[in-house]
């Protein structure tokens, strides 16, 4: 390839009409709750592996969304229901993180 | 006493005895492949089991008492266990005595297998030895049972039983054999007596025992000779460890679809859950349709209520948490090396592990540190900040591997802090260190337990309060972890106590339950709101607990106070 | 039947509905069941957006409404249905048979402690909104400590919260954050204060001047995240953990004063008097109006209106409406009699 002396980055705006949905809607028919996270961040902030390796179930339901790689996210999880406890909408997050774990290859 | 024919033998006995071919040859081929199925230790250790002398007598006494004469159902309820008693141990007892009356008048037609089944067809007078007489009372004990089995099938009720399976067409046609083989035999046998021969009578009572012992293999009847082999199994030590084979299988054919565990679970406060009891469980392993095991498997809240009232000791949660096991999950967590914020030293003290559930419930772990003050024990908070799960959630999910790496890890830090005592709040945590951890010359203990000593030390002075506590047995403290009383004598010590009419064995769960992966918060109001009216019904003014989870699911819909334990016992004790 | 009508509840909506029956030429009767006039807004500091005070709003009402026959302290104890009316029992004794009953019942303030894991009842420094408000009214408060470095305010708590068992929104809390923000940065100038909110619902006339000022005026920081759950530090400041949604990060601070906004929910004291009237009680768990759009004031029982928040939480602004609409209502109902 020519060197033109700079490069092209892609562009860092997220396109909603590309954004690949299929994940997102394979999740919501495995757990419904997925469709009514209001990101208020209690499921973050109550996790104990949060503090530790940055693991957010509200970042990752929203990669999640966004049609983006959430591999490097869950790496963490120690399923201990924190999250579902805290959830004001009520969401069942083990349910969803388990989910997510089964939906992705 | 006299032989009617010289030959012996009649064209009728052939059902009889291809039925006893076919079922004895296929209940042999299910046993090797369970016994194959289990883990090579397993397996040995159960080999080994056969032939210690100590064993065999307690297998023995265990298949009398469990399997013919059904004392845990005598327990349970008598008149079903007179039921299953009368025809189990009357059958038993009909075709030993047959076999001993042929063996002792007619030991050359021993071998024939049928002669004791059909002998008052071959044996003219043979009605008047003691034996016959005998085996005459235990065919009226069977028939009173048979009579109960059929008001049973269509009044349920009266049985106390409020909801029962409905039965699979291959069940039906057991049931109608069972139903037949005795009645018919009492016919043929009071007609050969009295002179008449016509073979219509004994053709059909040989075809019933036929057509019973054909469907026994493919219905509930499997029962029988797998619950044998499960008291072999058991008293050999051998557990649950593979999904659907070996112990599972035995565990799901041993299960005699009585329906027991249907009015026993506490997800049933929601009809919407009807199909999810142990019992169904038990049938869609054995028709093999992982689909609704999966279902089943996923939705319960393996408070093992069902266990605690199964007559043959189906264990229902273990039975999930394998077949949850079973699934495969493509991206999985990794704890090998996950570290904590902090490194807690507790040279030969009290370490107090409250679990992250208490993080929500900031009233225990308060308490349970104030009251440790109060009784001078020098102690270290462990996880005051947060710490790492103890591994339970993710047991009971059934990721087992990526729990026994938290373990491992949980076990470094608590060994490494060089602590003489584990003192755990959340009965959760305290089920998991019991069963899954290895933490040489570390006593892990309960703080029932636990404060329930200082207390008889005279650590702790209570002063008695006028409030009247109805105490919810947790399901992980109590049918886990087989903690009843001291959280009882606790209380009396800080305050009334009265019963729920459902309590300890057959407590019912608050439905706040992390073993439940799919039940949705929304579904779960109806369990709990059940769980209360049971507290309701007691004559407290207050509901105490012993878990996190319970306190937090009680809290939301009561109308009376909920304490922890801790609390309780903290707000009446002073310093001495 | 008699022309009677019944007013329950003698706060801002029973008063302000008293009021205007009383122009139309009535004389209702107002059924309280605390010792005093005024309901919440009594015990309230001061109102938002103008920061005007609510004991005055509340005492020009009570000296408007001295032609009403007023009991307090009173409660209703039975309501039975009649054919052209009702007949109500009180607690004196007093037995009235009325012609229209107005509902003017109000609303709870949802129990903090209910949410163990925001400390109220456990740690020392931790009260709620209206704790707060009586402080502001002079009352002593020995949790609010001499000069506080730190100050966060949680908004709802038991609002918009399926584990509190109320899913709705309580509408007056953000803005009554914003406003005990601003009153608390008035009389400590130095501390920091912090705002922690799922959403901010600033819907009304000026509640967004309020907003802004807040953030320019008075310093105060909002931080979008809901607070999961609050600690004590070794010190006993009490340690909060929220996540900073907006950066992405969990976040702890401490904090000298925690002020939690608690909601509105159904006042739970009239569930027996609703039952006898024949009331239906709507999803929200508060009394069913004949329809949420048109008829908000009109329940489902012929003569029986409602005014105020048990109907679902309102501002003053639409309660005095809501008040003055029913009374209206109730006088051509009675005249078509």
């Amino acid at each position: 390839m020519t060197d033109f002396g700079f490069t092209l980055s892609r562009s860092s705006t997220l396109d909603l009409q590309k954004v690949d949905e299929g994940r997102f809607e394979q999740l919501c028919r495995l757990e419904k709750g997925a469709a009514v996270c209001i990101g208020c961040g209690s499921c973050s902030a109550t996790c104990p592996a949060g503090s530790l390796s940055g693991m957010s179930v509200r970042k990752i339901l929203l990669a999640v969304r966004r049609g983006q790689d959430i591999h490097r996210m869950l790496q963490c999880c120690m399923l201990c229901g924190k999250c579902t406890m805290v959830c004001p909408r009520g969401i069942n997050t083990r349910h969803l993180i388990l989910s997510i774990c089964s939906i992705y290859d | 006493m006299t032989e009617r024919f010289t030959t012996g033998f009649h064209p009728f006995v052939i059902p009889f005895l291809a039925g006893m071919v076919f079922v004895l040859g296929v209940c042999l081929i299910k046993a090797v492949i369970a016994v194959r199925e289990l883990d090579g230790t397993d397996r040995k250790k159960w080999f080994l089991s056969l032939l210690h002398p100590n064993l065999i007598v307690k297998n023995t006494i265990d298949i009398i008492l469990d399997c013919l004469i059904h004392v845990r159902l005598w327990k349970r309820n008598r008149l079903l266990g007179f039921m299953h008693s009368s025809i189990a141990f009357g059958w038993f007892m009909i075709i030993l005595l047959g076999h001993l009356q042929v063996l002792m008048f007619f030991p050359e037609r021993l071998g024939t297998f049928y002669y004791p089944i059909f002998f008052d067809y071959f044996i003219e007078g043979g009605q008047h030895t003691w034996i016959s007489r005998i085996m005459d009372g235990f065919l009226i004990l069977v028939l009173a049972g048979i009579s109960l089995a059929i008001i049973k099938r269509f009044w349920s009720r009266i049985f106390g039983m409020r909801r029962t399976t409905r039965p699979t067409l291959y069940n039906l046609i057991g049931l109608y054999s069972l139903w037949a083989i005795f009645p018919l035999r009492f016919l043929a046998e009071q007609c050969a007596r009295a002179g008449d021969l016509s073979v219509s009578l004994w053709w059909a009572y040989s075809i019933a025992l036929c057509i019973f012992m054909v469907v026994l293999p493919f219905g509930r009847y499997l029962h029988i000779p797998a619950e044998m082999l499960l008291i072999t199994f058991r008293n050999a030590g051998v557990g649950i460890t593979r999904p659907h084979k070996g112990m599972a299988r035995v565990q799901a054919d041993s299960c005699p679809n009585c329906g027991v565990c249907i009015d026993a679970c506490p997800m049933n406060a929601d009809p919407a859950n009807l199909k999810d009891s142990t019992v169904y469980l038990t049938r869609q392993f054995r028709r093999g349709n992982r689909e609704r095991v999966r279902e089943i498997s996923d939705k319960c809240l393996l408070c093992g209520k069902c266990t605690s009232v199964c007559q043959v000791g189906v264990d229902g949660p273990r039975l999930r948490i394998l077949a949850r096991a079973a699934r495969k999950y493509n991206i999985a967590p990794d704890f090998s090396d996950a570290g904590t914020a902090t490194v807690v030293r507790a040279e030969n003290k009290v370490l107090y592990f409250s679990g992250c559930m208490t993080a929500l419930t900031p009233k225990t772990g308060r308490s349970v540190e104030s009251i440790l003050k109060k009784a001078g024990i020098d102690y270290e908070w462990m996880d005051r900040d947060g710490g790492l799960c103890c591994g339970r959630p993710l047991h009971t999910a059934g990721r087992l591997k990526e729990a026994s790496q938290l373990v491992r890890r949980n076990e470094e830090l608590i060994i490494g802090s060089g602590a003489a005592v584990l003192l755990v709040s959340c009965p959760i945590c305290y089920r998991e260190f019991k069963e899954n951890y290895r933490l040489p010359g570390i006593r892990v203990v309960h703080y029932a337990d636990y404060f329930c000593e200082l207390m008889d030390k005279g650590l702790l002075c209570f002063e008695k309060s006028d409030a009247c506590y109805v105490f919810h047995d947790p399901c992980e403290l109590g049918r886990g972890c087989g903690i009843y009383e001291t959280p009882r004598k606790l209380i009396s010590k800080a305050a009334g106590i009265a019963e729920a009419p459902k309590n300890r064995e057959e407590s019912i769960c608050c439905g706040g339950s992390l073993g439940s992966l799919s039940l949705d918060f929304s579904r779960r109001e109806k369990i709990t709101r059940a769980s209360l009216e049971n507290l309701y019904g007691s004559k407290a003014d207050a509901i105490a607990t012993a878990c996190p989870l319970c306190l937090a699911t009680f809290s939301r819909y009561s109308d009376r106070p909920v304490k922890d334990l801790a609390q309780i016992i903290d707000e009446q004790t002073e310093k001495i | 039947m008699n022309g009677n009508i019944v007013i329950i509840g003698g706060g801002i909506a029973g008063m302000e509905a008293a009021k205007a029956l009383l122009a139309l030429g009535h004389t209702p009767i107002l059924v309280e069941a605390s010792r005093t006039l005024g309901g919440h807004v009594a015990s309230w500091h001061k109102l938002f957006p103008d920061m005007s005070s609510a004991k005055n709003l509340t005492a020009r009402l009570q000296s408007e409404i001295s032609g009403a026959n007023i009991f307090t302290d009173t409660r209703v104890i039975s309501l039975n249905r009649l054919v052209d009316g009702y007949s109500l029992k009180l607690s004196n004794g007093i037995v009235i048979n009325a012609s229209a009953l107005l509902f003017a019942t109000g609303f709870n303030l949802f129990d903090a402690a209910k949410k163990e894991e925001y400390g109220y009842g456990v740690y020392d420094r931790v009260i709620t909104n209206s704790d707060l408000e009586a402080w502001f009214s002079g009352k002593e408060d020995r949790r609010v400590p001499k000069v506080p470095e730190s100050i966060g305010f949680v908004h709802c708590v038991g609002s918009r919260d399926l584990k509190a068992c109320n899913g709705q929104c309580s509408k007056v809390c953000c803005a009554t954050a914003i406003k005990q923000a601003i009153e608390m940065k008035e009389r400590f100038p130095y501390a920091k204060v912090y705002c922690f909110y799922m959403d901010l619902r600033l819907f009304g006339k000026k509640y967004e001047d309020f907003y802004v000022n807040a953030q320019r005026d008075y310093g105060i920081q909002f931080i979008r995240g809901r607070v999961s759950e609050v600690g004590e530090t070794f010190d006993g400041r009490l340690q909060l953990k929220a996540e900073d949604t907006l950066s992405g990060k969990p976040l702890k601070v401490c904090l000298d004063l925690l002020v939690l906004m608690s909601g509105i929910v159904r006042n739970r004291s009239i569930e027996e008097l609703s039952d006898m009237a024949g009331l239906e009680t709507d999803s929200d768990g508060f009394l069913r109006s004949a329809d949420n759009e048109y008829a908000v004031i009109e329940s489902n029982r012929p003569g029986i209106y409602y005014a105020g928040a048990c109907t679902g939480p309102k501002t003053v602004p639409e309660t005095v409406a809501e008040a003055r609409s029913a009374a209206l209502a109730i006088h051509s109902y009675l005249e078509s009699l």
